[in-house]
């Protein structure tokens, strides 16, 4: 047959001595920097506390405790409805400005990603000054109604700052996902008399499921992991919050926050595992011809009325915690009034004077630990889906369960097990802030790959067959067709590992040694504990949104242009 | 703040910039980890290196938390001189797992108690160099908006004007926070003191799990009221937050303390942090606008302002309880624990029967009912009854379950759930006794 | 593989009688300043099967999506059945295509495929099952029903795309390269196979290729397309034996066209001898001598040849010997019958060629 759709036939192959080294790299990474420090703090989950005895009675104890089922169950519904709601915001943004000309598409792109970037403390105390029970919506809607809407109370509170926050996971993959569907798919649908919605829920939807997959299950296991939305509004009665709030008080030394920490993790793990299995019965290979993605569409002056509209409220929704951060900033008091009672540069003026160190130590160490992800994460996407190795698949349930790793856990593992080894210099290991890197690296490696996996799983295996028939070896493959028919992927990846690792704070608080080697989240942690320091703390909340927005809108171009170039006349 | 530069540089110049002695402990170093803000770390660290040319001061800012944790884990290799918190229970835990040095401070004029505590630990292990009193802050323009009056007395907290309004940081999480809820405890007995507090908890808005959470929900005004440390207070009324502070009648006063580490890198350095702290000099930077702590030596107030606060001169300051340290230490994690598993993983409930209390009563206001008075009685009995007593708080059955060992008794997670499932059920009993009563007095 | 079309399923799922007619009315198309479709006008008639002809990016393509609806006209208006349809939506044309990529869904049987255009047209589920079975029968695919595309051969696959398309019972099918990506022999087969449906469904389909070949066999008519725009419209036949002009005389079979000027009853071929005209006979100004490989003879020179040159290749095809003769700065391809033991010119040989000039042809560009 001289051209077939085929499946990406994963373990078609056998492996080569090459895929073997690398997959037994990986695992040595992964042993060395997640599994040995982690382990060295979850161990106490199955012991008897004082004796050290192995024991399964701390697990027994959970399930019957009523506190932790109750905790569980809530952190379910959460997650499960935080998935629904953020979709509601993400399917419409990533459809409409991928799949039409539409003006601003790229900054629509840019800024429906900025969401995830919410700087700890400062994006909290804006969110509530908006939302919150005496927040500007509230207060003014007091005023004129009298009514009052709890955005920020109980489950739902979270669950509806959760959306906003994580949103972005579903548009990126989504999107990217969609960009990678031949346009003859839809438009043989068309054809055959299908449009709008039923358009979208029969044929480009599930072509773009391994994206909306991966965007969601990341979202679910974020959220179900999360511990910072739910204590920000003072929600304790979930999983996450639990294992925080026992780990890390002091003098309780019961090992119930680590057996609930295992809980998150083997509730991540079987998430993503349900996630794969899910994908992998259909058949996703879309990208025949190395892809090119549809051809835009013209929106009809009604359309683009209901579009502009749809996107506009979606995205005044998704980023008002963002103008509220800006307003917060700029405020010289800002107390239960619907906005500040004046305005200043000052905060700015602080921030610049004394921060500056701050914010390349943030690019560097964000960029450097979004490399390795992106890297890690193509790598073990490429071995999971294209190798026949043993174990292949435990490389990436291990990567992914990073997810759950509380970052305190994490933080105190690599105190625990780097602190001790000396470099010649005399220094612990641990306080170099490379340690810092490895450690945003681990935590944000899940984003990368699942972005790489995503991508790889819509190429079809039989462009690299053809490289291959061509004379490529498997090395080369990789590098010349594989990596950039991934590359939007690769690139999401890349960005959402970037933007997060950049306002990263549980495991960078235990492991910053020195005020000259913190990023930007650390200072903005050290502004946010005065009352004095809201306003700078604010300010440089805004300047990581922006330098990490910028980030996102350069990789959209280059995205955009290799899409460009990669995209077929009609 | 120095810039190095190698952070600019990626992976290239990683090497070599990686094992440059720059952030090597040298003599003239003084590494501090600490809890406080900016507001309070920058004065002093300017303060102290103008006093001590030639030394820096290295501020790593961690939460108590988190500092605490990060102590432990790096003992080993220890790269830190100081710990600089305002948590006494912070140093307790240090101190019980050797990381404290004993030193003796030099600095005269240093009062041996500040309100009803004793200003350094007896053991020589940590010292109070300053100290604050706790109180009742709250948001003018919330107040005016909700029609809430000033509060005055910790009692009025409990009234039903108040409900829904007042915020606490949990004392499990905030070291203050417990010490204030232990001198209640200590002050109106165990049964009475719980009893006022599950009142006051009955018309909590939240329970934060940091010290700061509370001072800034009142200043952004999300929340009515907060109890909290009079620092936080009057560094917010400093910077221009319409808030209001209080202390009342019968408050505590809590030491801020510091406390040399177990092999200190530099531990000359660190003893002359320490002094400096408990200098004339270094005690009145406490009395900056921004810092506006109780200076721990009397002789200074000479030099505040006319309305500071004198817990030397002013009786009502922390000076009726006598802070028990014994009793206080067998019974902390217990305390703790109670107070989260009664009042904050059972909010809802609690605040459900006092909201049904309060109807009641208001109805029996209008229309007296003996039986619905009664009723009303039984429903705060229920809530305020404890499932253990003041004894057994600090016996070996109980206390002994949190100590982290193994213990004969029953573990804490059983412990845990039986006092959940106590408080719940009392809690739902409580507010159907005050529904029937509110029934009654219709 | 498949035998022709069953009968039965062929009635079930026939239009004749409602296959429509295509009228294209001066259509025009630019992407920004590339002018892609130059003032259009086709007829197509009810049950035709018509086929754009012409190379890669000579808009064939492009006037096919217009009239399935995704591409939109500057100018001009297409009429289906007598209806303008420009203004319609593609999922309200009612016009079934089979795409180039054949574009199955992968995340669907061959089944839910098949079955999809119908289950948009809200059929009853009773009818919906009956014509795809219909459908898969007629082409031989009933047995595969509950694969998935990619367990499918690119051959089965493309019948796939085809029993799609037809179940819908579409008043046009258009056919976008639909045998480009199968091998030699199946293609074949199965542009005889989709020609035997296209005839039992009474279906108008038009056919967008780039091959002459299978544009001779499959279709009815044929239009050639240019650079955007229509150089001739007509049977096969017809167009190989009376191009309007080099491009298309060029495009359908192999030409021989001389470039020279006609002067005082002879044709000064350009680097070449001046060959005699017939009387009477005025070549047009400006126009080339055109003459099929078939319609010229070598033999041995002899002084009195007009037009000599030296054999430069020679390709042997079955049934005849192709030269390629090389006079002067051209090459001109001759085929003589290949019967036997026949006398062969060698590469190198000096040959004289006789053209007829009578059967030749004069055009122009």
């Amino acid at each position: 047959m001289s051209a077939t759709l085929s499946r990406p036939r994963a373990g078609r192959r056998a492996f080569t001595p090459g895929q073997a080294a690398l997959a037994i790299a990986i695992a040595l990474f992964l042993a060395a920097f997640l599994i040995l420090p982690v382990a060295t703090v979850m161990y106490v989950a199955f012991t008897e506390p004082g004796s050290g005895a192995f024991t399964l009675v701390n697990v027994w104890d959970a399930f019957r405790t009523e506190l932790f089922v109750r905790s569980f169950l809530n952190s379910l519904y959460v997650s499960a409805a935080t998935v629904l709601l953020a979709s509601l915001f993400a399917l419409p943004l990533a459809y409409i400005t991928v799949r039409f000309h539409f003006r601003g598409a790229l900054l629509i792109q840019t800024l429906g990603f900025l969401p995830l970037i919410m700087p700890p403390f400062a994006g909290a105390v804006a969110m509530q000054l908006l939302f919150g029970r005496n927040g500007t919506v509230n207060l003014l809607l007091g005023d004129w109604a009298g009514i009052n809407i709890p955005f920020m109370e109980g489950l739902n509170g979270v669950v509806f700052v959760q959306a906003v926050h994580y949103f972005p996971f579903i548009l990126v993959n989504l999107s990217a996902a969609l960009r990678n569907i031949d346009s003859a798919m839809e438009e043989a649908a068309q054809n055959l008399g299908s449009s709008g919605f039923r358009l979208f829920r029969r044929i480009v939807f599930p072509l773009a499921l391994p994206g909306y997959v991966a965007g969601a299950s990341l979202v679910f296991v974020k959220v179900f992991d999360d511990l910072a939305t739910p204590l920000l509004l003072n929600v304790k009665e979930m999983l996450a919050p639990q294992a925080y709030l026992r780990i890390t008080s002091i003098g309780l030394a019961d090992p119930m926050g680590y057996v609930i920490s295992v809980v998150l993790i083997v509730v991540s793990v079987l998430a993503m595992w349900l996630s794969a299995r899910a994908i992998r019965r259909g058949d996703y290979a879309t990208v025949q011809r190395g892809g090119g993605g549809l051809a835009r569409r013209r929106l009809g002056p009604g359309q683009a009325a209901l579009a502009y509209g749809t996107v506009g409220l979606i995205l005044a929704l998704v980023l008002a915690p963002h103008l509220g951060l800006l307003l917060l900033s700029l405020a010289t008091i800002w107390s239960f009034s619907p906005l500040p009672d004046g305005f200043t540069l000052a905060h700015y003026a602080r921030v610049f004077s004394d921060s500056s160190a701050y914010i390349w130590n943030t690019v560097t160490y964000a960029s450097l630990a979004a490399l390795i992800d992106v890297v890690l994460g193509t790598a073990i996407a490429y071995l999971v889906l294209r190798t026949r190795l043993v174990g292949r698949e435990w490389l990436d349930w291990t990567a992914s369960a990073a997810l759950a790793v509380p970052g305190v856990v994490l933080g105190i593992g690599y105190l625990r097990s780097f602190y001790g080894v000396t470099l010649p210099d005399g220094r612990p290991l641990a306080s170099l802030w490379l340690v810092i890197v490895l450690a945003l690296a681990i935590r944000r490696l899940p984003y990368a790959l699942r972005a790489c996996h995503a991508a790889l799983q819509q190429i079809s295996v039989s462009l690299e067959e053809a490289a291959e028939n061509l004379g490529a070896s498997k090395g080369r493959t990789v590098r010349r067709i594989v990596v950039p028919l991934m590359a939007g992927g690769i690139l999401a990846g890349f960005i959402s590992s970037f933007a997060t690792a950049a306002v990263e704070l549980s495991a960078t608080l235990m492991l910053v040694q020195s005020n000259a080697d913190a990023p930007l989240a650390y200072g903005l942690y050290v502004f946010m504990q005065s009352a004095a320091g809201r306003g700078p703390g604010a300010a440089l909340g805004v300047i990581a949104v922006i330098l990490v927005g910028a980030c996102t809108f350069l990789s959209h171009l280059v995205i955009e242009r290799s899409q460009r170039t990669r995209g077929r006349q009609a | 703040m120095q810039r190095r530069s190698f952070v600019l540089a990626s992976t290239l110049g990683l090497s070599g910039a990686l094992l440059a002695p720059g952030a090597r402990a040298q003599a003239g170093k003084v590494t501090v980890v600490t809890s406080f803000s900016k507001d309070v770390t920058d004065p002093f660290k300017a303060a102290f290196e103008k006093a001590m040319p030639g030394v820096t001061l290295d501020v790593q800012n961690r939460n108590t938390n988190a500092g605490v944790k990060y102590l432990e884990e790096t003992r080993g290799n220890n790269q830190v001189d100081v710990f600089w918190a305002s948590a006494p229970d912070a140093f307790e835990v240090l101190k019980s797992k050797g990381l404290l040095q004993r030193y003796t401070p030099k600095a005269t004029g240093i009062a041996p108690r500040v309100g009803s505590m004793p200003t350094n630990d007896p053991d020589g292990q940590y010292f109070g160099f300053a100290a604050s009193g706790y109180g009742i802050m709250w948001n003018e323009r919330y107040a005016r908006a909700n029609r809430l009056p000033a509060p005055k007395e910790w009692g009025d907290l409990a009234l039903p004007v108040f409900h829904d309004h007042v915020a606490i940081a949990a004392p499990s999480r905030s070291g203050t926070t417990h010490l204030t809820i232990e001198t209640m405890l200590q002050g109106d007995g165990w049964d009475q003191g719980w009893r006022l507090l599950k009142a006051m908890a009955g018309n909590f808005r939240t329970i934060t799990e940091r010290s700061f959470g509370v001072p800034e929900a009142v200043n952004s005004g999300q929340v009515g009221v907060g109890i909290v440390i009079d620092f936080f207070a009057f560094s917010a009324q400093a910077s221009g937050f319409p808030v209001k502070f209080v202390y009342p009648t019968v408050t505590t006063i809590v030491p801020a303390n510091v406390g040399i580490v177990t092999r200190a890198p530099n531990t000359a350095g660190a003893q002359a942090f320490v002094e400096f702290l408990l200098s004339p000099a270094g005690q009145a930077v406490l009395l900056e606008p921004g810092i506006r702590r109780l200076p721990v030596n009397p002789e200074i107030y000479a030099q505040a302002p006319a309305d500071y606060p004198n817990p030397f001169k002013d009786p009502s300051l922390g000076a009726r309880v006598r802070f028990d340290v014994d009793v206080s230490e067998k019974r902390t994690a217990v305390v703790d624990t109670l107070f989260d598993q009664l009042i904050t993983f059972q909010l809802d409930a609690l605040k459900a029967a006092t909201r049904a209390i309060q109807a009641a009563e208001a109805a029996l206001e209008k229309k007296d009912n003996a039986a619905a008075r009664s009723l009303v009685r039984e429903a705060r009995d229920l809530i305020a009854a404890m499932p253990v007593s003041e004894a057994e708080a600090s016996g070996p059955a109980v206390a002994g379950a949190f100590g982290g060992q193994r213990a004969e008794g029953p573990r804490q997670a059983e412990l845990e759930q039986a006092w959940a499932a106590f408080a719940r059920e009392r809690y739902a009993r409580a507010r159907d006794k005050a529904q029937e009563a509110a029934r009654l007095a219709r | 593989m498949t035998p022709g079309p069953r009968e039965e399923e062929a009635a079930a799922l026939s239009v004749a009688g409602q296959a429509a007619g295509v009228r294209i009315e001066g259509v025009n198309l630019s992407y920004g300043s590339n002018h892609v479709l130059k003032d259009v006008e086709l007829e197509i008639r009810p049950g035709e099967f018509f086929a754009f002809l012409g190379p890669s990016g000579c808009g064939k393509t492009t006037l096919l999506r217009l009239i399935a609806g995704f591409n939109q006209a500057d100018t001009g208006r297409v009429l289906v059945g007598g209806r303008d349809i420009s203004a319609l939506p593609p999922w309200k044309r009612d016009i079934g295509m089979v795409f180039q990529s054949y574009a199955l869904w992968p995340h669907l049987s061959v089944r839910q495929n098949v079955a999809f255009g119908l289950e948009e047209r809200r059929l009853p589920r009773a009818e919906i099952a009956a014509r795809v079975e219909q459908a898969l029968g007629l082409v031989g695919l009933a047995h595969l029903a509950d694969r998935r595309p990619a367990a499918l051969s690119g051959g089965q696959q493309q019948r796939v795309a085809v029993a799609r398309t037809i179940a819908i019972r579409p008043r046009l099918l258009l056919l976008d390269e639909p045998l480009s990506n199968l091998d030699a022999k199946l293609r074949v087969q199965v542009r005889r196979e989709l020609r035997d449906l296209q005839r039992s469904l009474g279906m108008t389909a038009i056919f967008v290729t780039h091959d002459q070949e299978e544009a001779n066999t499959v279709c009815d008519r044929i239009a050639v397309f240019r650079e955007g725009s229509v150089q001739q419209v007509d049977t096969p036949m017809a167009l190989y034996a009376r191009p309007a002009n080099l491009f298309v005389a060029g495009f359908l079979g192999s030409a021989n066209i001389l470039a020279g000027t006609p002067r005082e009853g002879r044709f000064a071929v350009e680097g070449g001898p001046a060959l005699p005209l017939p009387a009477g006979l005025r070549p047009p100004p400006g126009a080339r001598l055109m003459f099929r490989p078939q319609d010229a003879s070598l033999a041995p020179p002899r002084p009195d040849s007009l037009l000599t040159g030296t054999v430069a290749h020679r390709e042997f095809l079955g049934p005849v010997l192709r030269y390629g003769v090389r006079v002067g700065e051209a090459e001109v391809l001759v085929d003589m019958p290949f019967s036997g033991v026949p006398r062969l010119h060698e590469v190198g040989d000096t040959v004289a060629i006789t053209v007829d000039l009578g059967s030749a042809h004069w055009l122009t560009e």
